[in-house]
């Protein structure tokens, strides 16, 4: 007779609430307290119900730790707490300044309910291929800052994901704040998500771009896409490639052409590797009609 | 497992409850509290029908581990919207315009339609529709539901003389 | 004082858009749905299934080490009765002790204190199965249909013929061809199944849940249980939408219950989740159909040839009867002496599919009103006038020889819907896939019909029977309570059905109540399917309602008036000279104090001119049809191939329209899940299984996703079902397909032979280059 059960609810999973990140980091740091941080649920929750995560045997609420709840502006970078939400991201003035395609993909994702829950960290860490934020925090080149209670680390965002699902933590450490260059004068940024429907979708592509043109030709194009490979992935060669030129028809033909050349995508259920591969082009030739268009 | 206690006020009346701590909320509600008019139609934070207000904001009852709400937070669930002016003439409107069909996605609907008018007293079409977007309904097409907090929008400014 | 006077003081209470009475308790979440439902000491049912599509199943056995005492466990040699399910064909058992015919299938039950212990136990359940080789896509089945329908294992099959079309097609002047598919479409109700059943005392069974039609249990588990039919008390709880996937369905989970029920000795119940939910439960049948038609220059139909194959998964059910509405509504709608068509059903090894929503006749009209728009093409004609020059009008002649005698809605709908629309103009500006800058402009069109009620002789035969109780309601006063088997499921039964027994009275709708359906309480009016609930159980309340009306007159006249004849008008009762002599409520306290409650029944009666030949599929397929067309306005985002659907304008005939707020919700919830499958929804079959089993993953549309509105109605009241409502539950979800492949044809030039129609369907069709332009990609 198996007197141990074999089957794990959430109701099994054991969880503590730490008030100041201080004292979060001390649980991480003892293996015998440390846990899975938990902020929204929005993916986590999701992801062990449907067993696609097992069960953990404990969980550290770092939702409403205060330190991670803010969001500041420095001289030329906005600073954000990991747990700041979709919602307020959305609605910070100051990311819409700073960062809009970071504001207006988190506005792409789920319904009002699931903006109000999920949190930036949550989002990083979670590491999807399909992460809606992924791409506009890859193109400021900004950093992500993690703690341990040895101390502070901070990481490069275009080196953070290292793989599917995959990120540059220790156990030990939380994600506490991202710091994100800001768009600089006379810069512009894009941003679209394709999906199968128009509110609560789960990208098939998406990205976003920060760039400049000066006397008629781009001087700097920063370019992020999503879902069409293990983790979302700046374009570097396309990136090289454009600065300098006019943006006209052949241009664009070229960086489309590029850009399918340059992304190897899978297909999956929710689209095939071939419209990916041929629509990921076409994300990126907008974005430079859009450049365009703005820089008059 | 090791149980906690939270004191909230449900329905703007203090409740007590005592959980496994990442126990949903959803649970909770249902089934510790007796308030089974929140619903579950997927258990996975994407029908909305699971809809509740937590500190004045919509969230999914589905999702969201009870020990993460704490102690004095304010809860509000589709019972308690007769207890408010804004409620009842959602209620109202509801049923006058024949948005709800099977009923189902009502109360996570309603409670969205809640929040909303509660933050923005004359909330557009586009606002009405992309706050709503996270509530399925597989009945209406939504017509009528976006109808009806058009409608309940309007009389509760009117009534507030806002 | 004539009668005449007097009607025109009634108030009416059929056609106004009163208020659901159903509303209250809904928006103040006091509806309980099955899992809302209070049932002490019930234990979890959990369904032990197969891990294989096909094989034969050599041995279970239960894990030795696992603790069995507080489980319950179910096996075919625990059903009292017969393992089969008793729906058409005699082929699928309750529970798989032999072959084994697709993934998922019921290989043992399960039932423990908790969800937990119930799922726990069901994995320590151990199968021994010999693998066999399955048949698993629409895809694969066609490939065998068209090389060699022998190897296929049929299910079902139908012919209609009329005239000689082979001849007819030989002789025409044009002949145009052409395929359609489309895959599985997941109703997605928002509630998810569930079912409880209670062991009585006296050795009988309650069932109560989530269901469409009470009375399909009832025998079902008669067989199964082999219990006579007083024992097994079915009732419906409040249903969280249904669509046709909690017709038949929810029959098997009230047997998994009940079998558990019984043996366990105390209640249990069944709640699936949403991922069992879409794994384990039907789905619409996948479609495949051929057309070919023989045309004359000048636009005339000289023959049409329709193949018409559905995948009906792993066992027969319901899918003749989906078969035969889809063979019926292949080459309905148009003019046409020579029209042959072949419907076939056959296996494959996944779920069995089910009822939703159109029954067989979107899968026929998306491949029919597609065509069409090639046969206009074909001989130089626009969508509009070709359907206009064909439609089928009153006196015309069906595919299977019935003569549309009253209340056809064509062509005023296509005329109506064309002149709304502003389609004549807006066609004139369609893109064709030709315009470089900005999004490709379409608009498209589709034309069609639903048969109301039952096929064939369905109604003729079953007599569908419904009561009315007049006794004394819970605040004192006198209610009339509906008593029929038809179930609410968020369509407005509940509403429409009081309605009409208040006009046929003539009293205060606030004096009618239509109580949840209970087998102990209601007669059999049948399923609540099929579009029949407001022509025929409306029309059979509205007889009852006449006839408890007449009684009461009579009884009022005899007691009180001494032999003055009485009318009940507007709840009073008046003499010839107006005169009130007393209201309706006092006349119904003064008969339950003296004579008790009082009941009456009435029975559905057709035409006798109606005459059906079910083997030749000859005669008249339907007592009526409703009617509807439908434009659609689509633009396509060249630069990702997006399709986004801007407006569909709607006219629909369905009869007297009872309730014109409830109708709209008709139409408009009908059309956005037609809009889900024209463009969104896909579930395909993956390892045996349906691969996008989360609301995740098969995603319907939100209220982002809706397109603008513009919905009318034409009314045509069928006059042998008074007050005269054809069908509206149905309808809205056959046309909206193809109006928009015909659009997207307009926009792209690209002609899209597969539902859904998704920017990579789109860039598929596009890059094959035969049928498109090229795309402007870097590429070319």
């Amino acid at each position: 007779m198996s007197p141990v059960s074999t089957l794990k609810t959430f109701e099994d999973i054991d969880c503590t609430f730490p008030k100041t990140l201080q004292e979060a980091l001390e649980l991480m740091a003892d293996e015998k307290t440390r846990g899975v941080p938990l902020a929204g649920g929005t993916d986590l929750m999701v992801q062990w119900e449907s067993g696609a995560l097992p069960m953990p045997e404990r969980v550290i609420n770092v939702k409403s730790i205060p330190e991670l709840r803010e969001i500041s502006e420095a001289d030329n970078e906005v600073v954000i707490g990991g747990s700041v939400t979709h919602m307020e991201l959305r609605q910070s003035s100051a990311v819409r300044r700073a960062v809009p395609s970071l504001a207006e993909a988190a506005a792409t994702i789920g319904g009002f309910q699931i903006q109000i829950m999920g949190t930036l960290a949550g989002s990083v860490a979670n590491a999807s291929p399909a992460g809606d934020l992924a791409p506009s925090l890859l193109i400021t080149d900004g950093t992500v800052t993690l703690a341990g209670v040895r101390g502070e680390r901070e990481v490069k965002l275009t080196e953070f994901w290292k793989g599917y699902r995959e990120i540059d933590r220790q156990p030990d450490e939380l994600i506490v704040r991202f710091r994100l260059p800001r768009l600089p004068e006379g810069h512009y940024e894009s941003w679209r998500k394709l999906g199968a429907r128009k509110a609560q979708a789960i990208s098939k592509v998406m990205g976003s771009s920060r760039g400049r043109m000066k006397d008629g030709v781009v001087s700097c194009f920063k370019v992020a896409l999503g879902s069409i490979a293990p983790t979302a992935v700046r374009l570097y060669d396309v990136e090289q490639w454009i600065v300098g030129q006019p943006i006209h028809d052949e241009t664009l033909k070229e960086a489309e052409q590029r850009v399918a050349d340059a992304v190897k995508p899978i297909g999956d259920i929710r689209s095939t590797a071939e419209y990916r591969k041929w629509v990921s082009g076409r994300l990126v030739r907008l974005f430079l009609e859009e450049l365009a268009a703005r820089s008059g | 497992m090791n149980k906690i206690t939270r004191s909230w006020i449900v329905n703007g009346e203090p409740r007590e409850a005592e959980f496994a701590p990442v126990r949903r909320l959803l649970d909770v509600l249902r089934e510790d509290l007796g308030l089974k008019g929140t619903k579950e139609g997927c258990g996975e934070g994407e029908c909305g029908a699971c809809t509740v207000i937590v500190n004045g904001q919509p969230v999914l009852a589905c999702l969201m581990a009870a020990g993460q709400v704490e102690d004095q937070a304010e809860i509000v669930t589709v019972e308690g919207l007769e207890k408010t002016e804004t409620g009842r003439i959602l209620q109202q409107a509801y049923i006058e315009k024949g948005a709800a069909q099977c009923g189902f996605c009502i109360p996570g609907m309603i409670v969205s339609s809640y929040a909303l008018l509660e933050q923005h007293a004359h909330p557009d079409a586009g606002l009405i529709r992309e706050s709503h977007a996270g509530n399925i309904c597989r009945c209406t097409g939504y017509e009528k539901i976006v109808e009806a907090i058009q409608t309940a929008a309007e009389r509760r400014a009117g009534n507030t003389g806002s | 004082m004539s009668t005449k006077a007097k009607a025109s003081k009634r108030i009416p209470r059929v056609g106004q858009g009163v208020a659901r009475l159903d509303a209250d308790e809904k928006v103040r979440g006091l509806a309980e749905y099955a899992d809302d439902l209070q049932v002490p000491d019930a234990w979890y049912g959990y369904i032990v299934r197969s891990p294989v599509s096909h094989g034969r199943l050599r041995a279970l056995t239960l894990d030795p080490d696992y603790d069995w005492s507080r489980i319950v466990v179910v096996t075919p040699d625990d059903i009292p009765g017969e393992n089969i399910v008793d729906m058409m064909g005699r082929d699928m058992p309750f529970i798989a002790h032999d072959e084994i015919q697709y993934r998922g299938e019921p290989i043992a039950l399960v039932a423990a204190p908790t969800r937990k212990q119930a799922r726990e136990a069901a994995a320590h359940v151990r199968a021994d199965i010999e693998e066999l080789p399955p048949l698993l896509t629409l895809g694969e089945m066609i490939d065998r249909y068209k090389r060699d329908p022998s190897e296929l294992h049929e299910l079902c099959a139908q012919t209609i013929r009329k005239g000689d079309a082979e001849r007819a097609l030989e002789e025409a002047e044009l002949v145009v061809e052409g395929e359609y598919r489309a895959g599985h479409q997941e109703q997605l109700y928002i509630e998810p199944q569930g079912m409880v059943a209670v062991p009585e005392k006296d050795g009988s069974v309650f069932i109560h849940g989530s269901m469409q039609c009470p009375y399909f249990i009832n025998p079902e588990l008669c067989v199964t249980l082999d219990l006579p039919p007083e024992k097994i008390r079915v009732k419906q709880s409040a249903v969280g939408g249904a669509f046709g996937g909690k017709e038949e369905f929810p029959t098997l989970l009230a047997g998994y219950c009940a079998l558990l029920a019984l043996k366990a000795k105390r209640p249990v119940k069944i709640i699936y989740d949403r991922h069992q939910d879409i794994l384990y439960s039907t789905k619409r049948h996948p479609v495949w159909s051929r057309y070919r038609t023989g045309l004359d220059k000048d636009g005339t139909i000289r023959a049409l040839c329709v193949e018409y194959v559905l995948d009906g998964g792993a066992y027969t059910t319901l899918s003749p009867v989906v078969m035969y509405r889809g063979i019926l509504h292949a080459a309905m709608g148009y003019r046409c002496d020579h029209v042959w068509v072949d419907g076939y059903v056959f296996r494959t090894n996944t779920f069995p599919s089910g009822a939703f929503r159109g029954f067989g006749a979107p899968q026929a009209v998306w491949g029919l009103e597609s065509h069409v728009d090639d046969l206009a093409k074909a001989c130089g004609m626009t969508p509009h006038e070709f359907r206009l020059r064909n439609a089928l009008r009153e006196g015309d002649v069906t595919p299977t020889g019935g003569v549309l005698r009253h209340s056809v809605g064509s062509p005023a709908v296509l005329t109506q819907t064309v002149e709304r629309s502003g389609f004549v103009e807006k066609l004139s500006r369609c893109s064709h896939g030709r315009v470089s800058d900005g999004k490709w402009y379409g608009i498209g069109m589709s034309f069609f019909a639903h048969g109301a009620g039952f096929t064939g002789d369905g109604e003729a035969r079953f007599k569908a029977k419904v009561a009315l109780d007049l006794e004394p309601g819970e605040d004192g006063w006198p209610v009339v309570l509906v008593r029929a088997s038809s179930t609410e499921m968020g369509q407005g039964t509940f509403t429409i059905l009081p309605q009409v027994a208040a006009d046929g009275l003539c009293i205060d709708l606030n004096r009618v109540r239509n109580p949840y359906p209970d087998t102990k309480y209601v007669p059999n009016s049948g399923p609540t399917v099929a579009s029949r609930t407001a022509m025929v159980v409306g029309s059979t309340v509205y007889g009852a309602a006449q006839k408890m009306k007449k009684q009461l007159e009579e009884y009022v006249t005899r007691e009180f008036t001494g032999g003055q004849a009485v009318q009940l008008v507007d709840g009073q009762f008046l003499t010839a000279d107006e005169k009130v002599a007393m209201t309706f409520e006092e006349a119904a306290t003064h008969h339950f104090q003296h004579r008790g409650p009082l009941r009456v029944y009435d029975q559905f009666r057709l035409p006798d001119y109606l005459q059906w030949d079910q083997k030749n599929f000859v005669g008249d397929a339907y007592p009526s049809y409703s009617w509807g067309c439908n434009v659609a306005e689509v633009e396509v985002d060249p630069r990702t191939l997006e399709v986004n659907v801007l407006k569909v304008t709607g006219v629909y005939d369905i009869g007297k329209v009872l309730n014109p707020v409830l109708a709209k919700g008709q139409l408009e919830g009908g059309l956005v899940q037609a809009l889900g499958y024209a463009v969104m929804e896909k579930i395909e079959i993956k390892d045996g299984l349906f691969d996008a089993s989360r609301m995740q993953t098969y995603v319907i549309p939100t209220t982002l996703d809706i397109p603008e509105f513009d919905l009318d109605f034409v009314e045509f009241p069928y006059e042998f079902a008074v007050p005269g409502a054809k069908g509206v539950g149905e309808i809205p979800m056959n046309g909206l397909g193809p109006a928009i492949a015909n659009a997207v044809e307009q926009a792209t030039g690209v002609r899209m032979r597969e539902l859904p129609i998704t920017p990579e369907t789109l860039f598929a069709a596009m890059t094959r280059g035969a049928s498109g332009p090229l795309l402007r990609t870097g590429t070319a």
